[in-house]
């Protein structure tokens, strides 16, 4: 009550000056009201998670970019939605922004998930920090060094995922689908890192994940990468198979690439950084230039390259159509996914 | 780089000038979030992995790690003083710290938890190093089926745990079982006893539950009774009494060096266990201390070993639960995925590649580890006497005090006030509890070993089918579980068959 009070004075106020003023003087404005001012960052993790470590690398440039205070308050829970849902609902006086997990609150809004408050294509996008390259590993435990020899050896695999709803699981599941792969999805694994174990254990042959979380398992040899989701492989994914090309060269092949790409917009939802639905529009407009400046400075991306962090900038204009497009659906592809994401499949 | 040389530069570097300063602050810092209630290992590096970013990555690493090493004692001491339990781990320290305090021998009992902490810790991070060249395979020894059983077996200890009698004690340990099934089922996505709360489908949070259950229900109990804390100590201790405590404790901690060495080797064998954690590790140590002591009816009373058992625990976890993290790169707890988020923010690799390249990174952590608890140790002496007087204040006083610190702490771990309430409803269940003589410790273990039992028992059930047990090593395990139970119900009839004909 107090909150949508509060918003409403502060679009009342906000609008009253806009009216007044020029659009130069809006920036202006903009500016001068950031300078020295404090942003508050959601990161919806523990700190040392992946979130964290993205924001905290970002925001000094962040700040050098909006002369303001960036401060970090990691808010965990449910999965990152607790944390999404507070991004959404504060106070829409541009002082509150945070990094979601974009591609798992699309599948908790598509399936309706009891908690799931926010609508990811009203969120204000400054803009994505990365997207994640969905890959399938084995493990070398497991003797398959290939996407041909999982299909053609002639046995059940076991794909390990961990919650219902859960990244691994839907890649897992959708790609199982798609491709008519023979399997079976063991989920309920607490985090990544355990499925890995067991991988190693023997216990589970295959998984699907991010490919910067299978790097140092490929590195060590543990882990083989056998198919990826990239349409244009680049780096060391080039010589593996892409799953378009698979599913392409399947009966039916445009069917399946077309599910493929709906499942590759949620994937594209990433990492973003947004603040909540509402913000006055000339501080918006300088925020997401802002950004656009940290994501670019050339110590940055040089830092990141060094550290082997994988970055991949989409502006805030063209995040609130990957968002959009990511919870637009069509119809029978919404049933597939809602299915998966509830384990119905 | 072999073995014996990354022990020497691991030596040599975690003693330089460039690395020590910070193993002392970090070991300081992680003592002080010890004491305070509520604050756990985990919080501690979570706030110590934010100044990594500038830091080399042989300080930053001791920095992080002494922080972690070190809360445990800082609890110990909590535990002891105050019957607030400092961390999660300390819970178990309960049972016999406080009510040696109340006999006036608060110096002993820290002296001894200290020195046991510090010994823990040292043997813990031996053995660590002493696997070293096979930590693969013994952590891929435990999968879905070994830790289901394990977890049983461990469930099993509740039996001796109390001076509680056994019925009372497994009608906690179930209630406890079924408070860990709050929130969102991880497997079925199906929301369990949430009462349409958004707050609780993430299930109960260890930190607040455990405030509750020991320190708030102890705050009512004080409250309730009036007086102070120390129960029949009329006065503080002098100064030079606390020190002549505090030295034959440590003593006492040394004297029983052997029943150290075993409460270490339980603990460091259950932070091999991926997802047990430490606070059963403790309990555990505690259950075997009673079970192998010849005057079993004076714990719970003040015996000296019921603090030296759990407490050398404690520390010794610590080694165990590295392996993972080490040989593969992959935390087996929260606490070591920030770690590890650390070791990748300084630039190092984790997995074969660290056992392989950096070594004498691993001996860096293994000595902090030594390290960072000799500090806590020593430091936490100096604690000792300015602590020890405030448990002489009357309760008008104190319980405000402690209350507010207790709701800080409850608030802190997750920022929400919805835990402080979580807090208050488990310390109005512990005082219940308390006043029944039903066993608190009991239903703790039930809760925090309620999902290491589920899930993996779903896992294993998944993965090798409904005869999982007959596999050689669970099956030895469950024999084993079996045999110590029934041993158990034959002794506590035994014993009450003798008791009766007087």
């Amino acid at each position: 009550m107090r909150r949508t009070f509060l918003k409403s004075a502060t679009a009342a106020v906000v609008a009253i000056t806009t009216l007044g003023f020029g659009t130069t003087v809006a920036a202006q404005d903009a500016a001068e009201f950031y300078k020295d001012n404090v942003i508050k960052w959601i990161v919806p993790y523990d700190p040392g998670g992946g979130y964290d470590e993205y924001s905290r690398i970002i925001i000094p440039y962040f700040e050098n970019y909006t002369g303001a205070r960036v401060d970090i308050v990691n808010l965990p829970g449910s999965g990152g939605m607790k944390g999404a849902v507070e991004i959404f609902n504060s106070p829409a006086d541009g002082l509150t922004v945070g990094i979601i997990n974009g591609s798992a609150m699309v599948t908790n809004q598509l399936a309706e998930i009891e908690g799931a408050t926010y609508k990811v294509g009203d969120y204000n996008y400054l803009g994505r920090i990365v997207a994640d390259k969905r890959v399938m590993v084995s493990s070398a435990a497991s003797g398959i060094t290939s996407f041909e020899d999982l299909m053609s050896n002639g046995k059940q695999e076991i794909v390990g995922a961990t919650g219902l709803g859960g990244s691994t699981y839907v890649d897992a599941v959708i790609t199982g689908e798609v491709l008519q792969i023979d399997q079976r999805v063991v989920h309920g694994f607490d985090r990544s890192g355990d499925i890995r174990t067991a991988m190693l254990r023997g216990d589970v042959q295959t998984m699907w994940g991010s490919l910067g979380s299978a790097l140092s398992g490929v590195e060590d040899g543990d882990l083989n990468i056998i198919l990826h989701g990239e349409k244009v492989p680049t780096g060391m994914l080039e010589g593996i198979p892409s799953i378009y090309d698979i599913a392409m060269a399947m009966d039916d092949g445009e069917k399946r690439v077309r599910i493929l790409e709906s499942w590759e917009a949620l994937s594209a939802v990433g990492r973003p950084v947004a603040a909540p639905p509402g913000v006055p529009e000339d501080r918006l407009a300088f925020l997401r230039e802002a950004f656009a400046q940290a994501m670019n400075d050339p110590e940055f991306i040089a830092g990141s390259i060094e550290s082997d962090r994988e970055l991949s900038f989409a502006t805030g204009e063209e995040m609130s159509r990957i968002a959009k497009s990511a919870t637009e659906l069509e119809p029978d592809v919404t049933e597939l996914f809602v299915k998966a994401i509830r384990g119905e499949i | 780089m072999t073995i014996l040389e990354g022990m020497t530069s691991g030596f040599f570097q975690s003693t330089s000038l460039a690395v020590f300063p910070y193993l002392f602050v970090g070991s300081i810092f992680g003592l002080i979030i010890g004491v305070i209630p509520g604050l756990s290992g985990h919080f501690a590096m979570a706030m110590a992995v934010t100044f990594l970013y500038t830091m080399e990555p042989a300080a930053g690493i001791a920095f992080i790690l002494a922080a972690h090493a070190t809360v445990a004692q800082g609890g110990g001491l909590t535990a002891i003083l105050f019957s607030t339990p400092g961390t999660g781990q300390n819970a178990a320290t309960l049972l016999d710290g406080p009510p040696m305090r109340d006999k006036g021998e608060a110096g002993i009992a820290v002296g001894a938890a200290m020195a046991s902490c510090f010994l823990g810790a040292t043997f813990g991070a031996i053995v660590l190093a002493l696997l070293i060249p096979v930590l693969r395979e013994v952590v891929l020894f435990f999968g879905p089926p070994e830790v289901f059983v394990l977890a049983f077996l461990a469930l099993t200890f509740v039996a001796v745990l109390g001076k509680e009698d056994m019925t009372r004690s497994l009608i906690a340990a179930l209630l406890g079982m079924l408070l860990a099934m709050v929130g969102v089922d991880n497997v079925t996505n199906t929301f369990r006893f949430t009462m349409g709360s958004d707050r609780l489908s993430d299930g109960l949070q260890l930190v607040p539950v455990i405030l509750g259950l020991f320190a708030v229900a102890e705050m009512i109990d004080l409250w309730v009774r009036g007086g102070t804390l120390a129960k029949d100590v009329p006065t503080a201790l002098s100064a030079k009494e606390t020190q002549k405590q505090i030295f034959k404790g440590i003593g006492l901690a040394f004297k029983n060096w052997w029943l150290v060495m075993r409460c270490s080797a339980i603990g460091t064998g259950m932070g091999l266990i991926p997802g047990l954690g430490s606070a059963p590790a403790a309990f555990v140590a505690y259950g075997h201390a009673k079970q192998s002591s010849p005057d079993r009816e004076s714990f719970g009373k003040g015996n000296v070993k019921g603090v030296i058992g759990p407490e050398a625990a404690n520390d010794a976890v610590e080694g165990g639960a590295l392996a993972s993290t080490l040989a593969f790169g992959i935390p087996g707890s929260s606490s070591m995925a920030i770690l590890l988020s650390g070791l990748f923010i300084l630039g190092l690799e984790t997995g074969p590649r660290m056992l392989n390249q950096n070594i004498d990174i691993v001996f860096v952590m293994i000595f902090t580890i030594i390290f960072g608890n000799l500090i806590g140790t020593i430091i936490g002496m100096f604690l000792v006497n300015p602590l020890s007087r405030a448990t002489s204040i009357r309760a008008s006083v104190m319980v405000p005090v402690l209350m507010s610190v207790i709701a800080t702490g409850a608030f802190a771990g997750e920022r929400a006030i919805f835990d402080i309430g979580v807090a208050i409803v488990f310390g109005i269940l512990g005082y219940a509890m308390k006043v029944l003589n039903y066993s608190r410790a009991a239903l703790l273990i039930g809760f925090v070993l309620g999902f290491a039992v589920e899930k993996n028992l779903y896992l294993a059930l998944l993965l090798d089918g409904p005869l999982f047990v007959m596999q050689p090593i669970p099956l030895g395990l469950m024999i084993v579980t079996i045999v110590f139970l029934g041993w158990n119900i034959f002794t506590i009839y035994r014993d009450r068959k003798k008791v009766i004909p007087k």
